[in-house]
């Protein structure tokens, strides 16, 4: 925000020319005392000296800039059209600053006006850091903190900002768990800062923090559940409308944050208006994305696979039992039309070996390329337009921009539109007001799914009806077809009703509809020269809707109505049994049409702020700015959701419900609708003040005060109090510096603070909730309050201390430039599980009962290679380290709990540590996979939920320890190439789970399959364990209720490392020749490039057999990275 | 200057003072006991959502090794008197946290009551909080500290008796001694008793209603060995038995052993007195017959043979049910219908269970036994026969034919004429009683008050006994061990 350059406004009008210069005189005389340039006299009998300075780089107008004129140690600043007015003698030197520029000193000799271009100072100490509080000189901040421009990061054809951080900063990791849009990376500052808690930083646009629509947990980001669409709040903004993004690190950077900043803050700043003529911008991205290919992925063909189903066949498992399962693919279909008789009295298929054969073979040879059906070429499209204009009254920036996917798989598509609007007004010399609105409306597709759910009897997670394209091209073995000899489309069954991928794609999916809204205004108030208001306050309001349409023609509808024999009535867990008569028959309760399932998320939020701001320089030397200042916030969440029953979708929208299906529902206790609602109330006081010595010496301090309501409405533990302290040191302004030529600065900083975060427990009053409580009638049902939580009086914060150390430099006239930090981070207070005696109530109690310990190292360094006039090369690396370890922890998870692809927390152990249960080889006899057990023997039976964990084997963190980027530019004349390079390294990962006591038709098995245990001896070679025995598995079944083959799943045989180089984008852009461009009569600039995203996985851990290191194939609608290209036009009017 | 500097102090104490209410906010909708109505729902959480009888079946002389069966730790540990290894659902540890989180609702709907400005709104509410209260802390006293006995319980350790909400993470608790916990369940007992009244509740089955009270009260005072006290509270709680006892050889031998679990538990029965459903395997009652240590069939005819040789004739109760294999004996009355999926369409869940915590068949027992002890032989057999002939096959409720008929000769000759009538007559209540409450868990009691030694065979393959395990009358193997977190509250005396 800037409210500068109105001081021309006293000289223009003249009115207040003599007050001012009275005042100046004033200060100068009173702080003068010490000073070496004292004046000895007053000149104000000078010429009145005019210009313009404007940006280098952009051609615009610079408003702000500081003009002093060195003799009469006067000064004033350009208006907002880079105009400025200064009265000075010939002879006199004229002095021009301004942050992020390098400063120009002028001789007067009596020009008529003298017109400035200023050119930003290279090297990170030039920067000006925006902290959503305050923009602060880089040269004089102390706390760890990266600046970046939005052209510099921006990758044409990647809606999501969120998404284009990745390897760009030192010490931040970003994991793209989904690349489906609006699904949120997992972003970490510096590592894990929680345990159970939020680890995601702050995001704040415009100096109003960005609050998400539903708050998704750890877990949950990885999930595939349809919520995990609203996880990303930055999917609303267009990514040309933003001009840089500043990411706060330590406690210093964000103290102002206070007790929210645990995690780091990445602050996002978007684009003004500026005086001066008009600039209209268009960007137009036009992308495909590429099919992904079987050759990437670890499954067998249709005929490998057909060897597979025969042994299933042999071992017992493709009896016609199958027909009883409800699931059944090529064998149970056989089954079928043996039994069918058709009118010619004739058996559709002869129950004859011959018949069997050859009905078989046409499905060996199938080989069906799912990805080939479910997948397509697409075309995105990305338009936006802006317009940037002012005066020196009003300055105004206006955006529009749509984006358009038709969609990657058959099932999805995004819309999005977005809307930006801005004025400043310069109402009078003191005041200065501005508006903000900005609007995004998204209508987005996504293939129908419902929850996960933990089944903590198996050990896994468990999802109903998934249809997510990418997991069934994975899941659904290549025997299957989607089309059958004729071209028709080709059912096969499941849940007991007919099935085909494409039709249920069809008549099953989410809609997604999210409108986001925000009027932001904010003023400022000049008392005096030194002592400002200022006021920003904002009101966003945002609204999704998620219907889920099950048409009545879907699978999941029909499961509904399966009952055509006594034998699937039984099975048929979709049908409906009277409690009042156990012994009746089960009936349908869906006899007409389908679902339609509606979720909605609304937040309402306001922030305002009022502070006071007080910059003053005394005697040249002392510079002093204070900030004092006021935070009230407010958010208001509610969701709705609600199941429709028996609407018909191709029967004129008739919603046809049976009363017995609510009934079922209700005698189970699910309600058919829910709504819930929260509220968040947040108040702040804080205060910094910063003081500079000679332009050498550094310090800054901040001590910010909290309240919350969300520990609940006990009133100890509502208040927190932060603070944070830091100096630095520019080294390279010392005179013994003055003459090492090749160190252009040298900079050390040093910072310690102590940030906050709220966890996860809210019970510092007792938590008290209502449910209806279960019983085993309908008419017994009560409504009742439980205590969920008991009161914890001793409820905190999270809170953590950070130390950071760190070096800016750069060398030989600044083509080598670098930033070094290392940190220690000590978290304390953390939430955790705790078992307690019960005696009170509550075994298991959330309280502040863990610590933890980070410590890690950040590198930034950047260089021009070759910097010739038509060629240069220019390079950055990133790199950020880090290391976490829990140091108190009184829970003790259970095995599953460290075993699951997230991984879980144990003390000495990092944050997210992977586990494995111990594979102790295949028993010789069946090729079933033996394990160290939690009993310390050796046994296909692990008990998932025994807490006695010591045999389990830690792998290392899910979090990388290793993050980075290198980029690399080369530019010749017009063009540009530009490649980076993301890395990670010193995570494991566990393998998608694949093996399973029993297997269906359907499955699809990995190429490991080969290798399987066959016969005894094999053990001695392979570690893959066989296809399970029909009759065995039923007899070991139910004697131990082992699960060894989900046991091995979660072994130390399905870990890999997570260490991968990926080629992230390629792009060559090309500005189009001056002369054409003058040609055209009305172009500006225009620019044409062409970006590979994501082209090449240079490295990654060869166990992995195309699993993407990155992502979590959770099914829902989770998508992995995709190959994409973008051609991208830019044209400026 | 100086007035914008007012001004801005001004407009500062005002936000600060706004802040205290603006940040009162609760952050989501949570319950608040505003008013009598909120008490009352808290109340159902009052009662303990754990059932005690799968480890109280197995420890007692109900339970035999059959050499094969599902095998379950709640089930397989209790038998071999070891500690439970986990603390899930049907584990003593499971009863024990189950028992406090009843007690910790009692505690904050008694302190919701107290506060109230107009307590005398509150005085239902109060009368079941109390009651209830003092109902978990007598189950875990039974259970896990020795019997009642007027000379040693003042210092045999107790259990903590908790009269306030716990409101920080680790509370020290003590667990004081046997008579000091009696003494609080009487006093909190004695004052929330006459509160109770019917009105007050929706579902009256699923609540401390009078009746489920006074027994309780009956309960309690006949394991205190206050005997005419225990008849006085057992005459209140139901008054004419026999319109109230289980229609066990008329209705039920009608309903049929598949619709019967279902019918068992039901709040239109009047025999229960005080239902409660909760998670339980055993309860959801399709295990508890395949257990390896249950019910043996020569455990089955060993409780239903001797005990009806007194009256003759054939127990209704025993309709020649097993579940599975012939040596799976079980009388149909765990419901194994109630299964709560986890979602709408999962197919997993969590099996529940209703128990019946006392019957009308309890209270009789319990009045017999006091009458028995107080002397009143021909009352005690009167209820007895009254029992009797709602439990015979082919006989009318209230007519038991003169042969069939309980006498005082008749329990005397049962046992060999060696014991007077008073010790004969307890003796057979307590055959009577082991009959009734087979698969129920109350035998246990009876086994700890009366220190009645257990002997458990370890069955071998091919039905040999490979061991068997003997707990003598004093074995603090009897008492079962608290759970080890306790040592957090600063309990070390952990029973084992």
């Amino acid at each position: 925000m800037s409210f500068r350059g109105t001081d021309f406004q006293y000289f223009r009008q003249g009115k207040h020319k003599w007050a001012l210069l009275f005042a100046l005189t004033f200060f100068s005389a009173v702080f003068s005392i010490n000073s070496s340039y004292a004046v000895p006299f007053q000149d104000t009998a000078g010429i009145k000296v005019n210009g313009k300075v404007t940006d280098l780089e952009e051609g615009a107008p610079l408003a702000g800039v500081s003009v002093q004129n060195m003799r009469t140690r006067r000064g004033t600043v350009t208006n907002a059209a880079g105009n400025y007015s200064i009265d000075a003698a010939i002879g006199d030197s004229i002095r021009f600053s301004f942050a992020g520029k390098l400063p120009k000193t002028v001789l007067y000799t009596g020009q008529a006006s003298i017109n400035i271009e200023l050119t930003k100072s290279e090297g990170a100490l030039g920067e000006v850091i925006i902290t959503g509080f305050q923009n602060l000189d880089k040269k004089k901040f102390s706390g760890a903190s990266a600046s970046l421009k939005a052209s510099e990061v921006k990758i044409d054809g990647l809606p999501d900002v969120s998404k284009m951080l990745e390897g760009r900063v030192a010490g931040v990791s970003i994991q793209n768990v989904s690349s489906t849009f609006g699904a949120a990376p997992k972003i970490r500052i510096r590592g894990a800062t929680s345990i159970n808690g939020e680890n995601k930083p702050l995001w704040v646009v415009d100096g109003v923090v960005l609050e998400d629509l539903v708050n998704i947990s750890n877990d949950q980001l990885s999930s595939g559940d349809p919520t995990t669409l609203l996880g990303s709040s930055v999917a609303g903004i267009n990514v040309n409308d933003i001009e840089s993004f500043d990411i706060l690190k330590d406690a210093a950077a964000t103290a102002l944050y206070g007790a929210r900043a645990m995690n780091g803050v990445v602050v996002i700043t978007t684009k003004k208006g500026r005086a001066g003529r008009h600039v209209i911008s268009y960007t137009g991205n036009f992308s495909t994305q590429f099919k992904p290919l079987y050759t990437d992925y670890n499954i067998m063909n249709s005929v490998q696979q057909m060897s597979v189903l025969s042994e299933l066949d042999r071992k017992g498992w493709l009896t016609t039992n199958i027909l009883s399962s409800g699931d059944y693919g090529v064998y149970g279909k056989y089954y079928d039309l043996v039994n069918t008789v058709q009118p010619d009295g004739s058996f559709a298929i002869a129950n004859t070996p011959e018949a069997k054969r050859d009905y078989l073979l046409r499905y060996a040879k199938a080989n069906t390329d799912w990805f080939d059906i479910l997948f397509r070429q697409s075309f995105v499209q990305e338009h936006s337009l802006s317009i940037s204009s002012g005066t020196d009254k009003l300055q105004s920036f206006f955006s529009t921009s749509f984006y358009n996917d038709n969609g990657w798989t058959v099932a999805d598509n995004v819309k999005r539109y977005t809307l930006n609007f801005r004025n400043n007004y310069n109402i009078s010399d003191k005041l200065n007001v501005g508006f903000l609105t900005t609007a995004s409306y998204r209508q987005q597709q996504a293939p129908g799914t419902v929850s996960r759910n933990a089944n903590v009897v198996t050990g896994g997670f468990e999802r109903d009806f998934d249809i997510n394209p990418f997991s069934f091209a994975l899941n659904t073995n290549r025997t299957l077809t989607a089309y059958d000899d004729q071209g028709q489309r080709e059912n096969f069954t499941r849940n007991f009703a007919p099935f085909n991928i494409l039709t249920e794609l069809e008549n099953n999916r989410i809609k997604l509809n999210v409108i986001d809204l925000k009027l932001q205004g904010e003023a400022s108030y000049k008392f005096t020269k030194q002592l400002r208001y200022e006021f920003i306050g904002a009101i966003r309001y945002v609204r999704s809707t998620q219907e889920h349409e099950v048409t009545e023609n879907s699978n999941m509808a029909n499961a509904y109505r399966a009952a055509s024999t006594a034998e699937i009535r039984r099975n048929n867990r979709f049908l409906y049994q009277d409690p009042e008569n156990p012994s009746a028959e089960k009936v349908v309760v869906l006899p007409y049409g389908g679902f339609y399932n509606r979720q909605e998320d609304q937040l309402l939020n306001f922030d305002v702020r009022n502070s006071l701001n007080y910059v003053n320089t005394f005697a040249e030397k002392h510079d002093v700015n204070l900030l004092l200042g006021q935070q009230l916030k407010y958010s208001d969440r509610q969701r709705f959701n609600n199941t429709g029953y028996g609407y018909q979708y191709d029967n004129g929208g008739v919603a046809t419900p049976d009363f017995r299906i609510l009934k079922q529902n209700i005698e189970q206790n699910f309600p058919y609708y829910g709504m819930t609602k929260l509220y968040d109330r947040f108040a702040a006081f804080y205060f910094n003040a910063q003081y500079t010595y000679n332009s050498k010496y550094n310090l800054y301090a901040t001590v910010r005060y909290d309240g919350s309501n969300q520990l609940g409405s006990s009133r100890t533990a509502r208040w927190l109090p932060t603070w944070s302290f830091g100096g630095a040191w520019n080294v390279n302004d010392e005179n013994f510096m003055k003459n090492i030529k090749w160190i252009n600065y040298l900079k050390l900083r040093a910072s310690y603070g102590l940030t906050a975060s709220l966890g996860p427990a809210t019970n510092s009053n007792i938590i008290l909730r209502n449910q209806n409580i279960h019983r085993p009638f309908a008419s017994d049902i009560e409504t009742i309050i439980y205590i969920a939580n008991l009161a914890n009086t001793e409820l905190t914060w999270e809170k953590n201390y950070t130390t950071n150390i760190g070096v800016d430099f750069g060398f030989l006239n600044n083509r080598l430039s670098s930033s070094i930090d290392v940190y220690e981070r000590n978290s304390f207070d953390l939430i955790t599980l705790i078992k307690t005696s019960g005696i009170g109530g509550e075994s298991l109690k959330a309280g502040n009962y863990a610590d933890m310990t980070s410590h890690g190292a950040e590198i930034l360094l950047s260089g021009k290679i070759i910097d010739k006039k038509t060629w240069g090369w220019k390079s950055t690396i990133t790199a950020g380290y880090n290391e976490t370890k829990i140091t108190r922890a009184e829970y003790l998870p259970q095995i599953f709990d460290l075993v699951k692809a997230e991984g879980g927390n144990l003390k000495d152990y990092p944050v997210n540590g992977l586990f494995s249960i111990r594979y102790s080889g295949l028993d010789p006899n069946s090729g079933i996979p033996q394990f160290l057990n939690e009993k310390g023997e050796v046994s296909p039976a692990v008990y998932m939920q025994s807490d006695s964990v010591k045999n389990l084997k830690f792998e290392g963190s899910v979090d990388p320890k290793l993050t980075g980027g290198f980029n690399n530019t080369f530019t010749y004349k017009a063009f540009s190439l530009n490649i980076f390079v993301t890395f990670q390294a010193g995570n494991k990962i566990r393998l998608y789970p694949a093996f399973k006591n029993s297997y269906s038709e359907w499955d699809a098995t990995p190429k490991e399959f080969y290798d399987r245990w066959l016969m005894p001896g094999d053990q001695r070679t392979s570690n893959v364990p066989s296809i399970m025995d029909y009759y065995y598995a039923v007899l070991t079944n139910n004697a131990t209720s082992a699960y060894p083959y989900n046991n091995y799943n979660y072994s130390t045989e399905r870990v890999a490392k997570g260490d991968f180089i990926r080629l992230k984008t390629v792009s060559l852009s090309y500005q189009l020749p001056e002369t054409f461009i003058k040609k055209s009569g009305f172009l500006k600039t225009t620019a044409l490039s062409v970006a590979v995203i994501n082209p090449w996985l240079i490295y990654s851990d060869k166990k992995l057999q195309g699993q993407d290191p990155e992502f979590f194939n959770a099914g829902g609608v989770a998508q992995p990275l995709q190959r994409q290209i973008t051609l991208s036009l830019k044209a400026g009017l | 200057m100086k007035t914008t500097a007012l001004y801005l102090f001004i407009c500062i104490s005002l936000m600060m003072a706004g802040c205290k209410k603006y940040l009162e906010k609760e952050p989501d909708n949570r319950a608040k006991l505003t008013d009598p109505k909120k008490v009352s729902q808290l109340l159902a959480s009052a009662y303990p959502l754990g059932s005690y009888m799968a480890f109280n079946e197995a420890m007692s002389d109900n339970a035999g090794d059959k050499g094969t069966g599902t095998i379950d730790p709640t089930n397989r540990d209790p038998y071999y008197f070891e500690t439970v290894s986990n603390s899930d659902q049907d584990s003593p540890d499971n009863y024990w946290f189950a028992c406090y989180n009843a007690i910790a609702a009692c505690n904050e709907a008694l302190q919701a009551c107290n506060s109230a400005p107009d307590p005398e709104n509150y005085q239902d509410q109060k009368g079941e909080a109390l009651v209830a209260r003092a109902y978990a802390h007598f189950m875990l006293v039974t259970l896990y500290s020795k019997p009642y006995n007027p000379t040693t319980s003042s210092s045999d350790p107790g259990i903590p008796y908790v009269t306030e909400p716990e409101t920080t993470v680790i509370k020290l608790y003590d667990r004081k001694t046997v008579a000091y916990v009696y003494e609080q369940i009487e006093k909190d007992l004695l004052e929330g008793l006459p509160l109770i009244t019917d009105d007050s509740y929706t579902v009256p089955r699923y609540h401390f209603n009078e009746a489920a009270a006074n027994a309780f009260a009956a309960r309690f005072y006949l394991y205190k060995k206050d005997y005419a006290k225990a008849v006085q509270y057992a005459s209140t709680s139901i008054p004419v038995f026999l319109p109230n006892l289980r229609p066990w050889n008329t209705t039920y031998i009608a309903t049929g052993i598949n619709n019967l679990p279902a019918e068992y538990q039901k709040t239109t029965e009047p025999a229960n007195l005080l239902l409660v459903t909760c998670v339980s395997i055993y309860n959801y009652g399709l295990n508890y017959a395949t257990y390896r240590y249950a019910l043996t069939t020569t455990i089955k005819d060993e409780i239903l043979n001797t005990s009806i040789a007194v009256t003759g004739g054939a127990w209704a109760l025993d309709l020649g049910t097993f579940v599975g294999s012939q040596k799976n004996p079980a009388i149909p009355k765990l419901n194994y219908t109630d299964f709560a999926l986890a979602n709408p369409t999962a197919n997993y869940g969590l099996p529940y269970g209703t128990i019946s915590l006392f019957t009308t068949e309890e209270v009789l027992f319990n009045k017999a036994e006091a009458n028995a002890y107080l002397g009143n032989y021909d009352a005690a057999i009167a209820d007895l026969n009254t029992y009797m002939s709602t439990r015979l096959l082919n006989v009318t409720p209230g007519n038991l034919p003169a042969g069939n008929t309980i006498t005082q000769s008749k329990v005397t000759a049962h046992y060999g004429n060696s014991l007077n009538v008073q010790d004969a007559l307890v003796r057979y209540i307590l055959e009577l009683k082991r009959a009734e409450f087979i698969h129920e868990g109350m035998r246990w009691f009876d086994v700890l008050r009366y220190s009645i030694p257990i002997s458990h065979d370890l069955i071998g393959s091919g039905d040999v006994v490979t061991g068997t395990i003997t707990i003598g009358p004093d074995d603090k193997l009897r008492l079962l061990k608290l759970p080890d977190q306790v040592k957090l509250s600063g309990i070390n005396d952990l029973n084992r």
